[in-house]
């Protein structure tokens, strides 16, 4: 059993102006230790509210964020085992990289700091230790002033930020000035100057956002090996779903407020709960098709074979299938057959539009038939996804505007 | 494009030069001559101009100068940090009609402004004279008029609003995210400000001085109305040297206070290379 470390209870959040329209709705969320969990939606869909209600910048209008078993409401940001990396990096421009990596640790009281370096046994340890390096007879040390704590506790902190800035692959950018240093460099500060404070939680908010591709998905591996080296949760926002895949353990897939899917990147790919999350997290198609009896569907005017799913007889229900799961045969082997409106190089695969009477199917495959051909398909019965038919019309484009409860 | 431009500016360059560049070379050659009002069948080179500068009065001049208007600048700077920075905070949504509402009394008269402000500062003033006609009284107000107080006063109220700009706009550069990201490294609301709003701001604070102290400096009708004769800043000498038709010295002293403005100016360009804190 994995040890919840934050758990958010029924959280809702409006602004005073608009009570009736939730920017986070009723949300509960658990997040266990040394997770990478990721919120994904699209833009508006309240995920950084979300994180921000976690860090302490906002307070929930209802419910509790509770982190290691304690209710978290009221407590200001600089009092929460939490640190964030922010969108935009949020940098100090006054203070060069050092400055910036250690003005966490630097602000804290001194009876703070002693706590965090292992407590107050250790530090004098230490001063013992260095004096005895430095030749003093060990029978003469003195018990260590209170100068020298401080003195000691300086130089660990000194310590900490060359270690973090290790980290991230910045030693010998200490003195730089932060306008010097370039958007992924940047970047790389904002992370050291987070976790030098050796958080539970590090939240990153879009960090990746400004990147250019190359430099995203480079960092996309070294956060997640950070994250597997620190042991401590990540919790990320996004709104890139690839970047989401790449890198979580699991995911939160929300819209309008509300969280529509949490589970693995496999099951969310392979089993979305809904049509927003099923068009959201890649292409796909979606059918209305009609569960005829056990592991028996039809849809598009065929009979197909599936497997796993359980529904009413006779039911409509909504069919999903990637559009890398189709299987183009030759025409005589078909069980769909319909005509071809274009077809578009991708790189690795091609992409496939086809008319199978009025439904339009979109198909990755190697196979490049001409606009106007007949393309004939086939998929296996474990390709088949059924989903029960939302209530209301199923969301068409990425943005997501309709309603999916 | 440069060039096409480049020829708009000429008039005021021309203007520029005849008026401002040209004055200022005659005033460096004054500096060096001995003449009677502007009599050059009489010119005399001479260094003898620069002994006025041990003079007792020009000292005073001087010190009264540099003291309050540093002293200006001061208080300036704690009235309009404490003015920028709650505007800053506010919520209020058109915080540019308040701004306007502070340049508001620059667009009057100053000459206007500083008698009024005068004679409230006499024993016996509108105010008083209003009271005791009503309560037939003989109430009587402290006499400031004349005192350092009062000169101070006149200059931190004609000056405070170019304190407040800058800092209001280096103010308001200051993102959001910066904030919540000192909070949420542990710095406490206090640490917050000390540590990152102020020395973020001080580009506009540096700005702001130079803004309040360069006028502040040079300037003779406050000290003149509002010090009554008591208070004599070096603006005051270089005028009545000027009205006493004394050029030489007259320009020595005010080629002192060019060179002291210039130097100013050349901080504020180090300081905000840009010129983004002028409005």
């Amino acid at each position: 059993m994995k040890k919840v470390i934050i758990e958010l209870k029924n959280v809702s959040l409006s602004y005073d102006d608009e009570p009736d329209v939730p920017i986070v709705d009723n949300i509960s969320l658990q997040i266990y230790e040394n997770e990478f969990i990721t919120l994904l939606g699209p833009s508006g869909c309240g995920k950084t509210t979300t994180l921000r209600i976690i860090a302490g910048f906002q307070k929930p209008t209802q419910g509790q964020v509770i982190i290691d078993g304690k209710i978290f409401n009221d407590i200001p940001p600089y009092a929460r085992p939490i640190n964030t990396v922010f969108q935009r990096y949020a940098l100090f421009p006054h203070l060069n990289v050092l400055g910036n990596v250690k003005i966490g640790l630097k602000n804290r009281p001194t009876s703070y700091l002693i706590d965090f370096f292992g407590g107050r046994d250790k530090i004098e340890e230490l001063i013992k230790q260095d004096k005895i390096n430095k030749g003093v007879a060990e029978d003469k040390i003195k018990k260590a002033s209170y100068f020298e704590i401080n003195k000691k506790v300086n130089q660990l902190i000194d310590e900490a930020a060359y270690n973090a800035l290790k980290l991230v692959k910045l030693d010998g950018f200490e003195n730089r000035k932060i306008e010097q240093m370039s958007g992924g460099q940047q970047q790389r500060v904002a992370i050291a100057r987070a976790i030098i404070n050796r958080p539970k939680i590090l939240l990153l908010d879009e960090p990746l956002a400004a990147l250019d591709l190359k430099l995203r998905q480079n960092m996309q591996y070294e956060l997640k090996e950070m994250q597997r080296a620190l042991g401590i949760t990540f919790i990320f926002v996004t709104h890139d779903q690839e970047e989401a895949m790449t890198m979580s353990d699991r995911i939160v897939v929300m819209n309008n407020g509300i969280i529509q899917q949490l589970g693995t990147p496999e099951d969310i790919y392979n089993e979305p709960v809904n049509g927003f999350v099923a068009n959201f997290i890649g292409e796909t198609n979606i059918m209305r098709g009609k569960y005829l009896y056990e592991n028996h569907i039809s849809f598009l005017g065929a009979e197909f074979d599936c497997l796993g799913y359980k529904f009413e007889d006779g039911e409509d229900v909504d069919v999903v299938i990637r559009p890398e799961d189709w299987d183009v045969v030759p025409l005589e082997n078909a069980k769909l057959i319909g005509e071809v409106t274009s077809c578009i190089f991708k790189g690795v695969h091609y992409e496939i539009c086809a008319m199978f009477g009025e439904q339009e199917i979109m198909i990755h495959a190697y196979e490049t038939p001409k606009v106007g051909d007949k393309i004939g398909l086939k998929v296996d019965p474990y390709e088949i996804h059924l989903m029960k038919v939302a209530r209301e019309e199923p969301v068409s484009d990425q943005e997501g505007q309709d309603n999916l409860e | 494009m440069n060039n096409k431009f480049g020829r708009l500016a000429k008039p005021y360059i021309i203007w520029l030069y005849i008026f401002a560049v040209a004055p200022a070379i005659v005033m460096s050659f004054l500096i060096f001559t001995d003449m009677e009002g502007l009599d050059l069948a009489n010119l005399k080179m001479t260094l003898d101009n620069f002994s006025q500068l041990g003079e007792k009065s020009t000292l005073i001049a001087f010190k009264n100068s540099f003291l309050l208007s540093v002293i200006t600048t001061a208080i300036s700077i704690v009235l309009g940090y404490l003015v920028a920075y709650k505007l800053f905070r506010s919520n209020f949504k058109n915080k540019f009609l308040i701004l306007v509402i502070l340049i508001l009394p620059m667009w009057s008269n100053i000459l206007l402004r500083t008698e009024a402000l005068a004679n409230i500062m006499e024993s016996n003033n509108i105010v008083t004279t209003f009271l005791n006609k009503i309560f037939n009284s003989n109430i009587t107000f402290p006499q400031l008029r004349g005192t350092y107080f009062s000169v101070v006063f006149g200059l931190v109220v004609t000056y405070v609003p170019f304190m407040i700009m800058p800092i209001y706009n280096s103010l308001e550069k200051i993102d959001r995210s910066v904030e919540e990201a000192a909070l949420d490294l542990g710095l406490t609301e206090m640490q917050k400000f000390w540590k990152v709003i102020l020395p973020m701001s001080s580009k506009g604070i540096i700005t702001g001085s130079i803004m309040v102290f360069l006028p502040s400096l040079s300037g003779f009708a406050i000290p003149k109305i509002l010090g009554s004769g008591n208070i004599v800043m070096i603006g005051n000498v270089i005028e009545e040297l000027f009205n006493n038709m004394n050029y030489n010295i007259g320009s020595l002293l005010a080629m002192i206070i060019l060179v002291v403005i210039l130097f100013s100016i050349t901080i504020v360009n180090k300081v905000d290379k840009e010129g983004e804190m002028l409005l």
